[in-house]
């Protein structure tokens, strides 16, 4: 018993050590500025040369999409072939696709820039999680960089399939027919809308974008995205959204700057 | 000279080390051991390999591989598009292209269930010129590398626990498509569509016969693993332990009848009354003959798709009646949009042969005795049962003829059974008229 408390000590002790380590190296190295955000997710900090850091900045374009023209009228959710998924939810679950809500505020819009981006911007060590709740997809839209991990998870007690329907990246199709199991993807190359599809429950779908950079944001319930640490320089900016299309413009932002950038699509 | 002595001198090394394997190995390594047998491969020779596909694929594949050849349209399902290189027959994970190896095997197997022969009377160095002539079709074998997953290996039939089977059959929820029984009967079957958005069915997994690539548990094993890419069927690799796919496959097995096809049915004698329902007890006593059958109905060139493809027929008769009990795999019993149906035709004359397809008499003759019908359909409840995804029904006329066109049962002047043909309506699929599956004409005997 006395040994194994020496043991754990010990390793405790080393623990901090190492922790000490890492700081004491970022002293010596006389770094003042924050931490990208390789670093704060703890990505391959030691391959990143300092001069890299340039390539986030400090200007911020905040903006929202809005449908014009006459919403669709909603489609309810018929979930009833699953016992599991009917019980996740006391209310009527009506479908993300075509969702709007007041004053033609517009969800579930990616947001991204698409050209005039420059330099280099290793994907993020955290991964983005893939959410299966209530049978629906959390998030319904996501972004990820090219090559950051994609945690998909099944956070309830019935079988999904995840049917990834890629074109430039690798397609998959995995059963997680179990509540806890998480699988790890990889998406290498750049794709836009990769459709993410439960074949047991037809009406679950998700959208992932891969980027090549961090500038990218999806609208919240209120319409509005926000996309910081952009450096200075001008963008085209695009939004997309799975029934109403998408759009582009351009903006120049400049060092500091806070630029305001709407969208309004379209309802056929 | 002494180079191809040394090749064929290690081809029958390998031959007799297959050989050697297969007498010493446990059941499941035999086919690993007649893999190893085959000869070595030869080089690929794009132009013996063009000319292969030509005559033996581009028929259905087309000639790019697109999958429109010519006899496309009339096919369900339709021919793979080999361009797009998504291939559901593979060892190798999900998203990844197959191996040479599968290619090989579907080529010289062909795809029972499916309109894909077996092309294994193919000189086996033109099947491997194929294979590599199909990879040329689609960038799929430049951009990916095939990943083997590892299938572990047969405990064999003996050292199976079915119980454990039906576990892990309950764990991973195959009933949600496949149903609790296996006859493709789950809440989320009459959903499911494939990735191009075409409706698909489960498989109806008591029927070896009509699995695509083989019925076997080595063959289950690789399907549960691998997934049917393009298909719903994911791909079961890391969610459950390999061996546990095994107890699996193993009681899959257990789900399948016996694909044991026949055209005779013997109809048990019995006293006293013929029992009408399909539950009764009675009918232990009748034998049962399983009956293939087939699409009736070509529209278009084109065969309009039927789901049911085998029915189980069993008789009962006393002094004055017979009793027909059919039971069928149908997923649901719903009547929308039409009710699903059933009839026996009895042929009054065997010197007539009418034809169950067009129901025309065959040599036309304008005072051709016409057929004599039972029918049934599933608005009509009594007498049938729909359970777990099996329609089971009963049918009663008398032995006696009625009319001038009356069939009698039993045996006729020349001592040859009565002929009865029969037809199953699939009313979920849309299936009603002609469109429908038929029997051949079947012989009815009286014990």
């Amino acid at each position: 018993m006395k040994s194994f408390l020496k043991a754990a000590q010990l390793l405790i002790l080393s623990l901090f050590l190492a922790i000490g380590g890492v700081d004491l190296t970022a002293l010596a190295m006389g770094r003042q500025e924050p931490p990208t955000q390789a670093e704060r997710t703890g990505a391959a900090v030691a391959s990143v040369p300092a001069a890299e850091a340039a390539t986030t900045g400090s200007g911020t374009l905040t903006g929202k999409v809005t449908l014009s023209g006459k919403a669709p009228a909603g489609d309810k959710l018929k979930m009833n072939a699953d016992p599991v998924c009917l019980q996740a939810h006391s209310h009527e679950v009506m479908a993300q696709a075509a969702q709007v809500n007041d004053n033609g505020a517009l969800p579930y819009v990616f947001v991204s820039i698409t050209e005039g981006v420059s330099g280099s911007h290793p994907a993020p060590g955290d991964p983005v999680v893939l959410n299966q709740v209530g049978c629906m997809y959390e998030p319904h839209v996501f972004g990820m960089q090219a090559g950051q991990k994609v945690e998909i998870r099944n956070s309830d007690s019935t079988l999904h399939n995840v049917n990834c329907q890629a074109q430039v990246n690798k397609k998959f199709n995995i059963a997680q027919p179990v509540k806890g199991m998480k699988t790890d993807k990889v998406f290498d190359k750049a794709e836009k809308a990769i459709p993410f599809k439960c074949n047991v429950h037809p009406w679950m779908q998700a959208y992932g974008f891969v980027v090549d950079h961090p500038f990218f944001a999806v609208t919240g319930a209120d319409g509005s995205f926000t996309i910081s640490g952009l450096p200075a320089g001008t963008y085209t900016v695009e939004a997309w959204h799975e029934t109403f299309g998408s759009a582009a413009q351009k903006v120049t932002v400049a060092d500091g700057e806070s630029k305001s950038l709407d969208f309004t699509l379209k309802a056929s | 000279m002494n180079k191809i002595r040394i090749t064929i001198v290690t081809a029958f090394g390998f031959a007799g080390l297959g050989l050697l394997l297969w007498a010493t190995a446990p059941s499941g390594q035999v086919v690993n051991a007649a893999e190893i047998a085959l000869s070595p491969r030869p080089e690929p020779d794009p132009a013996v390999g063009r000319e292969a596909y030509r005559d033996s694929c581009a028929r259905c594949h087309g000639e790019t591989g697109a999958g429109d050849g010519w006899d496309a349209a009339k096919m369900f399902p339709r021919p793979r598009n080999l361009a797009e290189g998504i291939f559901k027959f593979r060892t190798t994970e999900s998203g990844t292209p197959p191996t040479d190896e599968d290619l090989f095997h579907t080529i010289t197997h062909g795809l029972p269930g499916s309109r894909m022969p077996d092309f294994s009377r193919l000189p086996e160095e033109l099947r491997w010129q194929l294979v590599y002539y199909v990879k040329s079709l689609s960038p799929v074998f430049e951009s990916d590398q095939p990943v083997p997953i590892d299938l572990g290996s047969d405990p064999g039939p003996g050292r199976a626990d079915l119980a454990k089977g039906k576990a892990v059959y309950e764990m991973l929820q195959c009933a949600a498509c496949h149903g609790v029984e296996g006859r493709a009967d789950g809440p989320s079957a009459p959903t499911l569509v494939d990735n191009w958005g075409n409706p698909i069915r489960a498989a109806n997994l008591t029927q070896g016969w009509t699995y695509r690539s083989g019925a076997e548990a080595k063959d289950i094993v690789a399907r549960l693993l691998t997934g049917l890419d393009g298909t719903p069927m994911p791909s079961y690799n890391g969610a459950v332990p390999v061996e546990d796919a095994w107890q699996l496959a193993h009681y899959i097995r257990s789900l399948q009848v016996q694909a044991e096809f026949s055209d005779r049915i013997r109809a048990a004698r019995t006293d006293g009354p013929l029992p009408a329902d399909p539950a009764d007890p009675a009918w232990g006593k009748a034998p049962q003959a399983r009956v293939l059958l087939s699409a009736n109905l070509y529209k278009e060139r084109e065969v309009l798709p039927v789901s049911v493809t085998s029915v189980g027929i069993q008789a009962l008769y006393n002094g004055s009646e017979v009793a027909l009990r059919l039971n069928w795999d149908d997923p649901d019993n719903s009547t929308d949009p039409v009710p699903d149906a059933a009839a026996v035709a009895f042929m009054p004359d065997r010197r007539m042969k009418w034809e169950l397809g067009s129901l025309r008499a065959w040599p036309p003759a304008p005072d051709a005795p016409k057929l004599d019908w039972l029918r049934w359909q599933s608005r009509e409840q009594s007498s049938a049962v729909h359970a777990a995804g099996q329609w089971a029904v009963v049918l009663k006329r008398p032995l006696a003829g009625s009319g001038e066109n009356g069939a009698q049962i039993g045996r006729d002047a020349g001592g040859r059974p009565t002929l009865i043909g029969v037809m199953v309506w699939n009313g979920g699929n849309g299936e009603t008229g002609r469109h429908r599956s038929n029997s051949i004409w079947l012989d009815l005997s009286l014990d």
